[in-house]
């Protein structure tokens, strides 16, 4: 079980000159377990502090934030959480199998079942072969293969995502998207991300929400009624990425 | 495989090149012998009499074990010193804007003044040499350990908080390796420096140690002794950087990308 739900959550940031920047205001969210949803807006909408929030990272200064039904002040089970950043962030000093192993050291798993794990994490997304390989003897692609392992490694069954594979040339990022509703599907994940991209969010998402920025708050919540896998190309994720760009 | 083989013949090359500045440098040193009273410049023959007949000796080596274990001691001591000071300036903005010009101070002020410090504070004692070498070889480690710390990337940081990693954690997963790589080329040039200057300390304040036969040879103007420890501290320097730090930085650093590879 993994769901969230945001009531009325607002946020705000302290700014140098004294001033306070209003990011947040009144934030409604609701994501039902093993939906996707994607989180779109403008820049300065709150996109990536909302998502923030919901990790944890960042604490709201008004509203509640509920995690399995469980307020996020009162929630454990931070390990079935992940986070994926838009960069791969991977460590360079560390072979793959290695740099996947750390989302595993942080939960104390013994070194066998570290290594267990990993090779299945690894064969998971494709790299078994690369496992003694260092990040850069490797792609931008098999790179973020890499990020998503370790984030996977975890068994998590929330996983959360800023701007994910932004970074990659297009033909690669259509494949991470296909990996990663293969492995949402596999593993009965619950996602939420943070995207500027139109078709990424109806390729991927059940669930689209729309900010406005400065204050961010809901302009909008859609739903995508389209069946999965959604080619790019098809006329109807077209006729879909054309009318939520008309609403950002 | 063709890499393999064009490794090995640069190898090769490199070898005959070597050799040959070798015989280049002893030949105008025997010429340049020819024209000089050996008590001036004594020819290769006559030090390698004089090495031959130091070797066979039991005090070379104990001179020689003297002045490493000096070395060793104060470059240990610097070590234990400079990073643990390194980091915690590294980890507070005030107390390293607060101490920088101390270590300014330090790095101004010559080898030759700390040996006479240490001459009036130790006397003759394995304290002038090691307070010496450490008095050189801790501003080095410690400078690079706090530069170190600057280069820590705070995104490697937040990753291993999204880990919900502990403090000790992010100190032995992250900040640890950013700082070895600094830390190694710091410890190569300390442990350099620290091997000179311990000569200049022991020659002004020890009786014992290489330094100090160093001055007995040139007092007693034994000038192919003087001529056979330099060589011998030559070859031994050269024989630590291949036979131990390269061969351990290639080790410790094989995640680096190379300037040649790829």
């Amino acid at each position: 079980m993994a769901s969230v739900k945001l009531q009325c959550v607002s946020k705000w940031f302290a700014r140098r000159d004294g001033d306070s920047l209003h990011v947040l205001q009144n934030v409604d969210l609701n994501v039902p377990e093993k939906s996707i949803t994607a989180i779109v807006g403008a820049s300065g909408s709150g996109k990536s502090t909302l998502l923030n929030i919901i990790a944890g990272l960042v604490q709201p200064d008004r509203g509640c934030v509920f995690l399995n039904g469980v307020k996020a002040s009162d929630f454990k089970d931070w390990g079935s959480m992940t986070y994926m950043f838009q960069e791969d962030r991977l460590l360079p000093w560390r072979t793959a199998a290695r740099n996947v192993a750390f989302g595993l050291e942080a939960q104390g798993v013994k070194r066998a079942e570290r290594k267990e794990r990993v090779a299945e994490t690894l064969a998971l997304v494709g790299l078994d072969q690369f496992a003694d390989s260092y990040p850069h003897e490797l792609s931008g692609g098999m790179r973020s293969r890499v990020a998503l392992a370790r984030s996977l490694v975890t068994r998590p069954t929330m996983m959360l995502m800023d701007e994910p594979f932004s970074k990659l040339d297009p033909t690669i990022r259509s494949q991470m998207h296909t990996e990663v509703l293969r492995i949402a599907e596999l593993m009965s994940m619950t996602i939420v991300f943070v995207t500027h991209d139109v078709e990424e969010a109806v390729v991927l998402a059940k669930q689209i929400v729309v900010l406005n920025p400065r204050p961010g708050r809901v302009r909008e919540t859609r739903t995508v009624d389209l069946s999965y896998p959604r080619d790019p190309a098809a006329p109807e994720v077209h006729e879909q990425a054309r009318s939520l760009r008309a609403s950002l | 495989m063709p890499i393999r083989h064009t490794a090995r013949e640069r190898r090769f090359r490199v070898l005959v090149l070597r050799v040959a500045l070798l015989a280049v440098l002893l030949a105008i040193w025997q010429i340049a012998s020819l024209g000089a009273p050996a008590f001036v410049l004594p020819g290769p023959a006559r030090v390698y009499s004089a090495w031959s007949s130091l070797v066979a000796t039991d005090s070379f080596w104990t001179d020689f074990g003297i002045t490493f274990w000096r070395v060793f001691m104060g470059f240990v001591i610097a070590t234990v010193v400079g990073v643990p000071l390194g980091l915690v300036l590294g980890a507070s903005e005030k107390l390293g804007e607060f101490f920088e010009p101390v270590l300014s101070v330090i790095n101004t002020v010559s080898s030759s003044i700390w040996a006479i410090f240490a001459l009036i504070w130790f006397g003759l004692s394995d304290w002038t040499t090691i307070f010496v070498v450490f008095m050189t070889a801790m501003p080095l480690i410690l400078t690079n350990v706090w530069q170190g710390t600057r280069t820590v990337n705070a995104d490697f940081v937040e990753l291993a908080q999204t880990f919900r990693m502990s403090r000790a954690q992010v100190l032995t997963k992250i900040y640890l390796p950013t700082i070895l790589p600094p830390f190694f080329s710091a410890a190569r040039l300390a442990f350099g420096f620290g091997a000179r200057v311990s000569l200049v300390a022991e020659t002004l304040g020890a009786s014992s140690g290489i330094g100090y036969r160093l001055r007995q040879a040139a007092d007693l103007v034994q000038t192919d002794q003087v001529f056979a420890w330099t060589l011998t501290l030559v070859a031994l320097m050269i024989a630590l950087e291949a036979l131990v730090l390269k061969p351990l930085e290639q080790r410790l650093f094989a995640w680096k990308k190379r300037p040649g590879a790829q």
